[in-house]
């Protein structure tokens, strides 16, 4: 998969490599990656490294140009790339930093549903999710919003449907942010964002979204699982989407308007698609503005999905949302770029945190956590692939001093589309899943293909070394049951 | 007269390359890629002719624009493009007619759902007698 690296890499300890910063002209500070071993081995052969190297370049960048395990090559940043700069230093904000899918995240909702009683039901479950929720390419969704509402939405994300009752309390205390970053700017977005966006907010989407039925398989913690709601033997349901074509058009929108703001501004940028602006200027600000309207869209999105999935659950069981305790666990945003402070050389700093395919995970008693889990930490959800495991995860005080409080995203593919359909030729996918006791529905020509469980890399792997590396703590493993995908 | 486009590997996405004698006909087979990967076009009726055009600051910048627009065809208009004929061609704009269909779903099965066309490694360059276009497609 693309040119190996010869960029020079050195070993920290069993789960850090340093790429120092007089290996590659103008790196500001050091790249640092989260791997062992087995994970290095595969990550020298892409060009994520270069990534990672080039990130560093950027102005502004305090600590080290971030990597999670799960690493993979994307475009301009690396996927499981994390990025905090300094506002005050003149630090940049990149929509190449946070990605077309803006606010890309994961919900986990519980339930009081035994696995021994769904299981022999899944088909019938699957089925009846699938027909309720929206997916696919292009998929228009139940819901239709006029600008006007659109706008509310871009405003206060989840927390406007609360207003119309499609949310309550609970979930938004148990949502990053409460479902809705202040400083949105409805203004920054585009008509064709708007117009992309009426009749998307809850649809799926396509490539790797999902809603999944899962079964709590084991519990690491007993305390923090008991907060979550997390009981072996239960079943959950975990909701993998963004902000669709809203927040695709948003970023692409930025790149656009960015193209000439690194020459205004005297950055030489090693890859176009690092385009970026200070945070304190007026395409920075534009920029974070539209970003944030499209994250709360993302919220609303996810939000939607849930109330379709608790609905559909519900209908199948012949049963109250209440009565099956469909609570949600938590709902975390994993392509973003925020506002926070963070201490930086023994001094509190405002800095912009990018992360893309890069989950936070705020450790105990930070104040941005509702009381349900200010005490044990921030809850990280980890999807694997389909096949394999998910993982429900905490933040840790060590993730805050090392990594912005931050730490991986998912499994991360190690297959390119094209090589995992080739893969897959002459195998039925979904037939090899359901003899593993998964059911699996797509709508798409190859998304099971392209989506198989050895696309990916082991989600045990990735997820043993941020534990090992101290950036999260392991609460429950989840087992794939059923599967819908675009 | 030669043109063809092709895919590549990339880990998350997927790439597009095309090769042509001239720029207006890389320029039609990266457009026609970009179609096979929305929707295979054996499967489009050239049926509604549109004209499009584009300007831009530079060459390179040129083509991401001109492939954002025909991705913009399907993603507001639900338009299948099944051929893509340029008209008129310099470095920093470009005119041409799309023929194609309205997206039917009991017809047309999609491929891959396309994000955005992206600058990453993106490259426009005369290499003797071909003209090579290649971008990054976010998947």
């Amino acid at each position: 998969m693309g040119k190996a690296t010869n960029i020079r890499i050195e070993q920290i300890d069993e789960y850090r490599w340093r790429i120092p910063k007089d290996s590659r002209p103008g790196m500001r500070v050091d790249g640092i990656i989260y791997a062992d071993e087995k994970l290095m081995s595969h990550i020298r052969s892409e060009q994520a490294v270069e990534q990672v190297a080039n990130v560093a370049t950027l102005p502004g960048i305090v600590g080290a140009s971030l990597a999670m395990p799960d690493i993979h090559w994307g475009y301009g940043f690396c996927i499981g790339g994390v990025a905090a700069m300094d506002i005050e230093a003149g630090g940049v904000v990149s929509p190449g930093g946070v990605g077309y899918d803006i606010n890309c995240g994961v919900r986990l909702l519980r339930s009081d549903l035994d696995v021994e009683q769904v299981r022999p039901q899944m088909k019938a479950l699957v089925d009846q999710l699938f027909r309720d929720i929206p997916c696919g390419v292009g998929v228009g969704g139940k819901f239709k919003f006029s600008d006007k509402e659109l706008r509310k939405i871009c405003l206060d994300g989840a927390k406007y449907l609360a207003e119309i009752d499609l949310a309550d309390e609970d979930d938004l205390a148990a949502t990053e942010a409460g479902g809705a970053l202040s400083g949105a700017d409805p203004d920054a977005v585009s008509s064709v964002a708007y117009r992309r966006g009426r009749d998307q907010c809850g649809t799926l989407g396509a490539g790797n979204h999902f809603v999944e039925v899962q079964s709590v398989e084991e519990i690491f913690d007993a305390h923090a699982a008991e907060a979550m709601g997390l009981v072996v033997g239960k079943i959950c349901v975990m909701i993998h989407s963004g902000s669709r074509g809203f927040g695709y058009q948003v970023c692409d929108d930025a790149i656009k308007s960015l193209r000439k703001a690194p020459a205004q501004f005297g950055i030489d940028l090693p890859d176009r698609q690092l385009v970026c602006a200070p945070v304190d200027s007026a395409p920075g600000r534009r920029y974070l503005g539209a970003m944030r309207s499209a994250a709360n869209y993302a919220w609303a999105n996810r939000q939607l999905l849930a109330h379709l999935a608790r609905k559909a659950l519900a209908h199948h069981f012949k049963a109250s949302v209440e009565s099956l305790g469909l609570r949600q666990v938590y709902d975390v945003a994993h392509n973003i770029a925020k506002i926070e402070m963070h201490e930086v050389d023994g001094k509190p700093r405002k800095l912009c945190v990018h992360r893309k395919g890069a989950t936070r995970a705020f450790g105990p008693g930070n104040e941005e956590l509702s009381e349900r889990y200010r005490q044990i930490g921030q809850p990280v959800l980890i999807p694997g692939d389909m096949g394999t495991a998910s993982y429900v995860l905490v933040g840790t005080a060590s993730a805050m001093r090392e990594t912005f409080g931050s730490t991986c995203h998912g499994a991360g593919r190690v297959m390119s589309r094209k090589a995992a359909i080739r893969a897959a030729a002459g195998r039925r996918i979904d037939a090899e899943l359901a003899d593993a006791g998964i059911i699996a529905r797509a709508r798409g020509r190859s998304g099971l293909a392209e989506e198989q469980p050895d696309a990916y890399k082991d989600i045990h792997n990735v997820v043993d070394v941020v534990v090992s590396a101290g950036l999260a703590r392991k609460v429950a493993r989840l087992k794939p049951m059923g599967v819908i995908k675009g | 007269m030669t043109k063809h486009c092709r895919t590549f590997e990339h880990t998350a996405d997927m790439g597009l390359e095309a090769r042509a004698d001239s720029l207006a006909e890389m320029f039609e087979a990266m457009g026609e890629g970009l179609a096979d990967v929305i929707c295979p076009r054996q499967s489009v009726k050239k049926q509604k002719t549109l004209q499009i055009q584009v300007e831009s600051e530079n060459v390179e910048a040129l083509l991401v624009d001109f492939l954002a627009e025909l991705l913009g065809l399907f993603n507001l208009e639900k338009f299948l493009v099944a051929g893509v004929k340029v008209k008129r061609i310099d470095e920093t704009s470009v005119a041409a007619e799309v023929t194609g269909e309205p997206f039917d779903p009991a017809r047309h099965e999609l491929g891959d759902e396309i994000k955005a066309v992206t600058y990453h490694q993106l490259k426009v360059a005369r290499e003797g007698d071909e003209w090579i276009g290649r971008v990054i497609l976010d998947i």
